[in-house]
C-alpha cells in the first residue's frame, strides 16, 4: 500500500509541475514575433485550417499560428475552464449552442467592425449574433441536413432514387418497398435534434423555439404533429427502434449496408467518402423529403447551422487577433477553407468552391447548396446548454414508453420555457 | 523536556522539505478544492466561475429530484452487484494462483492484464461483445438479450465488465497477503489431516483478511464513485440512461453539460457522505472478522 501512495504522490507531483510550466505558454511574444494559438475541434479540418494560417503568416511574417485539436467532448469543458481563468486561446472555433453564454457574459470581443455584412447571409449573421444583436464572431461556414441513401437497395427494390419532390408519404413507402425486398432497414430514424426531428418539426410548419426565443413551441399542434410522426416511424418494422441506435449509430449502420437512408449533415460528407472507400459509388444524397401537409410555408426546411472563429475581449494581441480573424472571414480566407473541402464557406457566392472538391467522387452533394434556400437557423437561444441535456432524456421517455407522447411533449415545453425565463 | 539535538532537527528540516512537494501537491490538488466543492455546494454557481450564495437550495432540489434518488439507488445497486461477487472471484484467483502449477507467472499476468488497458478501450470493446444484433454474446448462443439498453439488465451487464476489470488488480493484492502466510501453519495442519477445504477456511482466510479488509475499502469506494466504465457504455441517447446513470454520471452531466457546478457539488458531497458513512460502518464491522494476530 505505501508503494502505492508513494506511487500516487509522485504523480501528483509530476502533473504539478507539469501544470506550472503549462501556464504563460500562450499569447506569447518575443523580439517583435507573435504567437497566436488556435483551438478548433474537428481533426478533419485540421489541414484546411492550417492552409489558411500559413497564408495570413505569408503576408506577415510576424505573425505565426498554431492549430490545436480538442475533441469535441472536452472542447466546451476545456474551453470554459479557460475563459474562468481569463487564458483563452487566441482564436477559437464558436458554435451556435454555446455563443449566447459566452457572448452575453461579455466573454467575446465585438467583432463587428471586421464583417464584411453584405457577405454573409441573414442565417449566417443572425448565428454570430449576441442576444444584444451585436456580431461576436466572424462566420466561418454554413451546413444543411441532407437524405443520404443507398443506391444499391433502392435498385434492388425497383423504386425510384429520392428526388427533390418527395414527400414524408414517398420516404415511408419506399422504406416499405426495400424491407420487403432486401430486408435491410428503411430510412433510419432515431433520437436526435439537428439531424432528426427539427427538420420535420419545421418542415411542418411547427417550430421548437418562436421568434424571439423566449418560448418553446413543442405543444403546438404542428410541432406536436411532427414529433408524433417522426417518433412512430420506429413503429415501423422497417425502421429500428431506439435501443438499436443506442448500439449502433446509423452512419454505422448505413455503411455496414444495414439501412437504406439516414439525415446527414454535409461536414460528414467528404469523411465518410475517405472512410468508407468500399462504399465509393453506393450511395448519393438529395434534399429532404416535404411535408405533404404543413400547417403553415411550402413544407420544406433544413436545419443550417454555421460555426464562427471568435476571440476573447480580453486578448492581449486584440489588434493583430482581430486582423487574422477578418482575413479568416475574407474572401480569401474563406476561399482557401472551401476548396480544402472543410465546410462550405459562410462568405456567399463561394459555395461552389467546396462543392468542387467532390469533383473525383461519384456523388451530387448540389442539393445541400440547393437547401439553402429554405434554410432554418440552427435553435438556440442562451439558456440552451442548460436545456439540451434535459430534453433530450425527456425524448428518450418517449421512444422507451415511459412517458406518452402528449405528457412528454408538455414537459419539453416546460423544460425549455422555466429555463429560457431566468 | 528534552530540546532536539541539532542532528535531529536538521534531520526534520530535511525530511519536511522532501514531502514538501507532495503535502503542496496534496493541498493544491486535493485539500482546497474539496474544501471548495463545500462551499460551492450552497452556492448558485453561474457561467464562468460567478456564483452567489444560496443556503441550502441545491440540496433541497436534489433531495425533492427523483432522478437524484435514482442514480443513488443506481450506485448502490452496482456496489451490490460487483463487491461481494468480485471480491469473492479476486479471492479465488488469488489462491488459485499461489497453488503449485506450471507457468503461474504467466497466468498472473494474464489476469493482471486488464487493469493495464484503459477503461475506456476496456469498455469500447464489450460494446461490441454486447452489442443486441451484431454482438457475439448473443450471436454465439442465439439470445436476444439487450445487454445494454434493457432497464433492467443495463446495471449487470456493467457489472460484469466492472468485476472483470477489476479482479486482476485485487487478486495480486491478495496474493501477497497470502504468500505472507507462514508454510509451517499448513504443514502443521497437514500433518494433523486438515483437507485443502479447511486449510483454507481455518487458515488462508483469517491470515489474509487484513489485506481482504483493505481491498474490500478501496472495492467499495471505487464502485460508489463509478463512472468512466458506464460513461463509455452507455450512452447518453440509450433508453436505458435512467436505469444505468451513477451518481458520479449525474455530477458529469449537471456539471459539465448543463453548467450547474453548484447544484453538481451538492451531488458529490452526498457521494462523499455516502462513501464515509459505508467506511466507517465497515470499520466498526470489521473488529469481527478481521484478523491482525500473526
Amino acid at each position: 500500500m505505501r508503494m502505492r501512495t508513494k506511487i500516487i504522490a509522485m504523480i501528483l507531483v509530476i502533473a504539478l509541475a507539469l501544470g506550472l510550466a503549462g501556464c504563460g505558454s500562450s499569447g506569447g511574444s518575443s523580439n517583435g514575433k507573435i504567437n497566436l494559438t488556435f483551438q478548433i475541434w474537428d481533426v478533419a479540418q485540421k489541414a484546411g485550417m492550417e492552409a489558411m494560417c500559413a497564408a495570413y503568416s505569408e503576408k506577415n511574417p510576424n505573425v505565426t499560428i498554431e492549430v490545436q485539436v480538442t475533441s469535441w467532448n472536452e472542447y466546451w469543458t476545456k474551453l470554459e475552464a479557460a475563459a474562468t481563468s481569463g487564458k483563452m486561446p487566441d482564436i477559437f472555433w464558436m458554435h451556435t449552442n454555446e455563443l449566447l453564454k459566452y457572448a452575453d457574459n461579455g466573454i467575446l470581443a465585438d467583432c463587428t467592425d471586421i464583417i464584411e455584412t453584405d457577405k454573409f447571409s441573414e442565417v449566417s449573421l443572425s448565428n454570430v449574433s449576441g442576444s444584444n444583436g451585436t456580431y461576436y464572431g466572424v462566420p466561418k461556414d454554413k451546413d444543411t441536413v441532407g437524405l443520404v441513401y443507398n443506391k444499391e437497395m433502392f435498385d434492388a427494390a425497383g423504386v425510384a432514387y429520392p428526388t427533390a419532390d418527395w414527400t414524408w408519404d414517398d420516404l415511408v413507402s419506399a422504406s416499405e418497398k426495400i424491407y420487403n425486398a432486401t430486408g435491410k432497414y428503411g430510412y433510419m430514424a432515431y433520437a436526435d435534434e439537428q439531424l432528426g426531428y427539427w427538420n420535420f418539426v419545421y418542415q411542418a410548419g411547427g417550430y421548437i423555439l418562436n421568434e424571439d426565443k423566449t418560448q418553446a413551441g413543442y405543444t403546438l399542434p404542428a410541432t406536436a404533429d411532427a414529433m408524433k410522426f417522426y417518433i412512430e416511424l420506429q413503429k415501423n418494422p422497417w425502421c429500428p427502434d431506439q435501443n438499436y441506435f443506442a448500439e449502433t449509430a446509423p452512419g454505422t449502420a448505413f455503411f455496414s449496408e444495414k439501412g437504406a437512408m439516414f439525415l446527414e449533415g454535409n461536414w460528414n460528407i467528404l469523411p465518410e467518402l475517405q472512410n468508407y472507400p468500399d462504399m465509393v459509388g453506393k450511395w448519393d444524397v438529395a434534399v429532404l423529403p416535404k411535408c405533404p401537409n404543413p400547417a403553415s410555408g411550402d413544407g420544406r426546411a433544413t436545419i443550417s447551422n454555421g460555426l464562427c472563429y471568435a476571440t476573447a475581449a480580453n486578448n492581449k494581441n486584440l489588434e493583430t487577433v482581430k486582423d487574422v480573424l477578418k482575413f479568416f472571414g475574407s474572401e480569401e480566407g474563406q476561399r482557401i477553407q472551401g476548396e480544402s473541402g472543410a465546410a462550405i464557406p459562410a462568405y456567399q457566392g463561394l459555395e461552389q468552391t467546396w462543392v468542387g472538391c467532390f469533383k473525383d467522387y461519384p456523388i451530387d452533394v448540389q442539393c445541400f447548396i440547393d437547401m439553402f434556400d429554405y434554410s432554418i437557423q440552427s435553435v438556440n437561444n442562451a439558456s440552451r446548454p442548460e436545456w439540451k441535456s434535459k430534453v433530450s432524456d425527456e425524448l428518450l421517455k418517449i421512444y422507451s414508453g415511459q412517458v406518452e407522447l402528449e405528457a412528454g411533449l408538455a414537459n419539453m415545453q416546460s423544460i425549455v420555457d422555466a429555463a429560457s425565463a431566468k | 523536556m528534552k530540546k532536539p539535538s541539532k542532528l535531529a532537527r536538521n534531520g526534520s528540516t530535511w525530511g519536511l522539505a522532501m514531502v514538501a512537494p507532495t503535502i503542496i501537491g496534496l493541498l493544491i490538488l486535493n485539500i482546497v478544492p474539496f474544501f471548495q466543492t463545500i462551499y460551492m455546494s450552497f452556492s448558485k454557481t453561474k457561467a464562468f466561475g460567478a456564483y452567489e450564495f444560496c443556503g441550502f437550495a441545491n440540496y433541497i432540489e436534489m433531495f425533492q429530484t427523483p432522478e437524484f434518488w435514482k442514480a443513488t439507488w443506481n450506485s448502490v445497486y452496482f456496489c451490490i452487484l460487483t463487491v461481494p461477487i468480485g471480491v469473492f472471484l479476486s479471492l479465488l484467483v488469488a489462491v488459485l494462483l499461489n497453488a503449485k502449477i506450471k507457468g503461474k507467472t504467466v497466468f498472473r499476468a494474464i489476469y493482471f492484464l486488464p487493469m493495464v488497458v484503459a477503461p475506456a478501450a476496456v469498455a469500447m470493446v464489450w460494446k461490441w461483445i454486447f452489442n443486441t444484433e451484431y454482438g457475439i454474446i448473443n450471436t454465439l448462443f442465439g439470445a436476444n438479450v439487450r445487454w445494454l439498453t434493457d432497464p433492467n439488465v443495463v446495471m449487470i451487464t456493467c457489472a460484469i465488465v466492472a468485476i472483470w476489470s477489476a479482479i486482476g488488480y485485487d487478486a495480486v493484492l491478495l496474493l501477497s497477503g497470502i504468500q505472507n502466510i507462514s508454510k509451517s501453519l499448513y504443514e502443521a495442519a497437514g500433518m494433523d489431516g486438515a483437507s485443502k477445504v479447511r486449510q483454507f477456511f481455518t487458515i488462508t482466510l483469517p491470515m489474509v483478511s487484513p489485506t481482504l479488509f483493505v481491498v474490500l475499502i478501496m472495492r467499495l469506494m471505487a464502485s460508489l464513485k463509478v463512472y468512466d466504465l458506464i460513461y463509455m457504455m452507455v450512452e447518453q441517447t440509450n433508453p436505458a440512461l435512467t436505469s444505468a446513470q451513477s451518481l458520479m454520471y449525474l455530477f458529469y452531466r449537471e456539471s459539465f453539460i448543463a453548467g450547474n457546478k453548484g447544484y453538481a457539488s451538492a451531488i458529490v458531497i452526498w457521494t462523499v457522505l455516502l462513501i464515509g458513512l459505508v467506511t466507517i460502518v465497515q470499520f466498526i464491522g470489521q473488529k469481527k472478522w478481521v484478523n491482525y494476530e500473526v
